[in-house]
């Protein structure tokens, strides 16, 4: 094992095991909060503040897990697109939602 | 790698292809082309995602009447699962990158254990939810003002969780099969790519439950 460690660069040296077990723990104290969360009468904030927590545990996934807060520059583009994407459909779904007027049939 | 390199004691040395400069080069773009892949997955599910958007603001309680239907505990217990399977996959690949083969099969293989216990905990679900006439197009039967939503909420549930499922069975079969190669000494320190490209995959399948888990499973609980 050390020999491996010798032949590795300093920048492709793996992360300690207790930074994914903190990551863990993290990610399942969030979902005891969602689900907690859930439970509590908040109105129409249940969900996003559901979906909010969700965000904060797909950003531990990525950024630790994926190694995203470690990747390059092109890296880090590429894996955003998707999710860039995903939010302009949503946003803009969401605002046609908001804004339409519903015009009755002239007829 | 051929099998000839293998057979030769070559099976930690990465083959770089002429056109990338070293093995970090090429392992980068490796890994650019599977974010590449997975962004389409993201699209796919976001489809699904957005349908169901549109169906709940235009049936708000008629989703959370069915949203209530569903299994919460079950659910908040398969997210766990997922959950803890991401992080050892991780370590897993952590164990291949300091040379511990042993560790990275069992790591491996423990990862596509809990994707079985995964489907067959959403096995135990769909049968519930069979049993209580809640499956449209097969074994509908509810009546009352908000039937025609919550069969639509159900049409969208097994939907986006039987296609999660779907890609949850191809990562358990691919997982499975590193962890067999892991254990007969493929892969090392300097040759990770694949288990680490199929962990990225592992790892978005995982992302994609953490958004389906609030919105199957928890809309209009608190009512």
């Amino acid at each position: 094992v050390s020999a491996s460690r010798e032949r590795l660069p300093q920048d492709s040296r793996p992360d300690p095991v207790r930074r994914y077990l903190r990551t863990l723990f993290a990610l399942l104290a969030l979902l005891a909060v969602t689900a907690i969360a859930a439970l509590i009468p908040l109105g129409r904030w249940n969900t996003p503040i559901g979906l909010g927590i969700s965000v904060g545990k797909a950003l531990l996934v990525m950024g630790i897990f994926m190694h995203e807060s470690e990747a390059r520059a092109l890296t880090r583009l590429a894996s955003s697109l998707g999710f860039i994407w995903l939010s302009a459909l949503m946003g803009l779904l969401l605002l046609d939602f908001a804004t339409r007027v519903w015009v009755p049939r002239p007829w | 790698m051929t099998s000839t390199a293998a057979s030769i004691g070559m099976e930690c040395t990465p083959q770089v292809q002429a056109q990338y400069d070293d093995a970090k080069q090429q392992r980068e773009a490796a890994t650019l082309g599977m974010w590449i892949f997975l962004s389409t997955e993201i699209l796919f599910f976001g489809v699904l995602f957005a349908s169901y958007t549109v169906c709940r603001v235009l049936y708000p309680e008629g989703f959370a009447a069915a949203s209530r239907r569903t299994d919460m505990w079950l659910g908040t217990a398969e997210t766990a699962v997922l959950l803890v399977s991401s992080s050892l996959i991780a370590l897993g690949v952590r164990s291949i990158q300091i040379d511990r083969r042993g560790w990275a099969s069992a790591l491996f293989a423990a990862t596509a254990s809990l994707g079985i216990a995964f489907l067959v905990m959403h096995g135990f679900e769909y049968h519930k939810e069979y049993s209580e006439h809640l499956v449209p197009g097969l074994d509908f039967d509810q009546t009352g003002p908000l039937s025609r939503a919550v069969e639509l909420f159900f049409w969208m549930y097994y939907c986006i969780t039987g296609f999660h499922s779907l890609h949850v069975a191809i990562g358990i079969v691919v997982i499975s099969v590193l962890a067999v190669r892991i254990a007969r000494g493929r892969f090392g320190a300097l040759d990770c790519t694949a288990p680490d490209l199929a962990a990225l995959y592992w790892h978005l399948v995982d992302i994609v439950w953490i958004f389906v888990y609030p919105l199957i499973y928890l809309a209009g609980r608190s009512a």
